[in-house]
């Protein structure tokens, strides 16, 4: 069955890449390639650094894309089907050229300095992008339509008459939001928040655009050893680094969401 | 029904302009006569756009492309759909272990995924990426289908099937006759989903590069490379382009099935 030769392709590549992580240039078996990741702190920065910023971004982008939700999930038809439509657009639109675009509205020439010039409000453009803080605002808001897909299907299963019920019941809109809407969504939440953080953690188009060269992140590390530097053994220690570290954090989210499921 | 708050639509309303900002101003910037990158732009051109059919790289890349990705379609339509089959309608040793290698490929980053191909490859000896790329693309576009199509056959009742196959109709026929346009909403969002992931994938396809690449690699090259608005033009023919099949995909099933 052709299902099963598709799959023994991605498992073999993933051994051999494995495997090849436990070699040297000549093809000598070693662990130097594992003890060179950990031990120089140039590589090390690269993970930190990549972890760091999607535990910042990953709140950022729940923050923005749950009241989305919400409205996509609590309005009329209309409404729904405006919203829907932006977001799939949005979603079908590849990141390369949702990235590029990001770059016309945030760069040193871009609508909003351009716009704070033209009034008066800054003598000089704000650098946003080249740096950390242009990477963060793409990683917060490229992968809004993976935080909005898992939690709207969730909110729009909820009956609303629970809320009704609250509300009537003489809970004001805060209380009834914290203590009835939000904890059943809750299943909703994590997957979605699961799916934006491995998005951050592994980002590389993001970072390659709105990072210039001058803030890599972790994947772009991996591919510049492997395609320009050409080490390829040392790349595939730090893929299997970021396999493993993705791994530990599915299996962390699989907790979680079985503590959730029994505590419901 | 609760209607939501001011707080809700506020920041709805702010999204969907962070959403909309950046391709209003991808599609103006096309059509500025001169080389800078500004938004708004005086004048209008269309000279952009056809720089983007002189530079043969292009339309080269997007031939491949789009050939690649209904190569992988079609392929992982029908294999999503057999195992889609298998999955959902029998019982066999290790079929949890089946469930989570079809869906892995989703959680394996596509760095990772692109060099263990480009390993692979050279290990193998196997020069010419496309048959690389055709095997990759099917590794990405496999998980989709299957799940779509699995979800899709689990809801849809068997006993309509069997009751065809009790008038006379034989397996195939009764499979083809009455549970394919059952589910045809099912069908068409996996076939869109393996398509536009296909076509849009950069990250791992860029290890497998020869002297042909894929559109996503060819523009991210140039936009590094080049500041004129090129990258504009074919951005916003990609946007319309998407913009179209969306259209065409609400017209024809609904977005609901597609968003599901």
């Amino acid at each position: 069955m052709p299902g099963v030769l598709v799959i023994l392709a991605f498992v073999a590549a993933l051994t051999i890449t494995g495997v090849l992580s436990f070699h040297d240039q000549q093809g000598a078996l070693t662990l130097k390639q594992y003890q060179r990741v950990v031990s120089d702190s140039y590589y090390l920065e690269y993970f930190w650094r990549s972890l760091r910023i999607a535990f910042y971004c990953t709140p950022t982008t729940l923050l923005l894309g749950y009241p989305f939700a919400y409205v996509m999930a609590r309005s009329s038809s209309g409404v729904r089907l405006a919203l829907t439509l932006v977001l799939v657009v949005q979603f079908f639109t590849g990141d390369v050229v949702r990235v590029y675009a990001l770059i016309l509205v945030f760069g040193n020439n871009g609508v909003i300095n351009r716009f704070l010039l033209d009034f008066g409000l800054i003598d000089a453009p704000i650098r946003l992008l080249f740096r950390e803080a242009g990477v963060a605002i793409g990683l917060i808001l490229i992968p809004l339509p993976l935080m909005i897909f898992p939690i709207y299907s969730v909110l729009k299963n909820i009956e609303s008459n629970l809320e009704v019920a609250a509300t009537s019941l003489g809970a004001s809109p805060i209380r009834t939001f914290f203590h009835i809407t939000l904890p059943l969504s809750l299943p909703g939440v994590l997957a979605g928040v699961v799916l934006v953080f491995l998005f951050d953690l592994t980002a590389y188009v993001i970072p390659g655009m709105l990072g210039g060269g001058y803030f890599k992140m972790i994947a772009n590390a991996i591919q510049e050893q492997a395609l320009a530097i050409l080490d390829t053994p040392f790349a595939a220690a730090m893929a299997m680094l970021l396999l493993a570290i993705t791994l530990v954090i599915l299996y962390l989210v699989h907790l979680v969401g079985s503590r959730l499921r029994g505590a419901t | 029904m609760r209607r939501p708050g001011w707080f809700a639509w506020s920041v709805t309303i702010f999204v969907v302009i962070c959403m909309i900002a950046p391709m209003v101003a991808v599609i103006g910037v096309s059509f500025n006569p001169h080389a800078e990158m500004t938004f708004p732009t005086t004048g209008f051109s269309l000279k952009w756009y056809a720089n983007v059919f002189q530079r043969e790289q292009f339309p080269r890349s997007f031939q491949l492309s789009f050939w690649l990705a209904v190569a992988a379609t079609l392929f992982s339509l029908t294999v999503g759909m057999l195992c889609a089959i298998a999955l959902s309608r029998f019982r066999f040793f290790g079929k949890g272990a089946a469930v989570t290698l079809l869906s892995s490929p989703l959680i394996v980053p596509q760095v990772v995924l692109g060099m263990g191909f480009l390993v692979l490859l050279s290990q193998l000896g196997i020069v010419s990426s496309l048959v690389g790329l055709g095997i990759l693309h099917a590794v990405l576009t496999l998980p989709y289908t299957v799940q779509v199509l699995t979800a899709s056959l689990a809801r849809f009742p068997e006993s309509l099937e069997e009751s065809a196959v009790i008038h006379g109709a034989n397996r195939f026929v009764a499979f083809t006759r009455i549970t394919v346009p059952c589910i045809k909403p099912g069908i068409v969002s996996a076939a869109i989903f393996a398509f536009v992931t296909s076509f849009e994938n950069f990250t791992a396809s860029q290890f497998l590069v020869w002297d042909r690449t894929t559109l996503p690699v060819e523009i991210y090259a140039y936009a590094t490379l080049e500041t004129d608005p090129t990258v504009c033009a074919i951005s916003a023919m990609l946007i319309m382009m998407t913009a179209v099949v969306v259209i065409i995909a609400e017209r024809w099933i609904g977005l609901e099935a597609v968003t599901k």
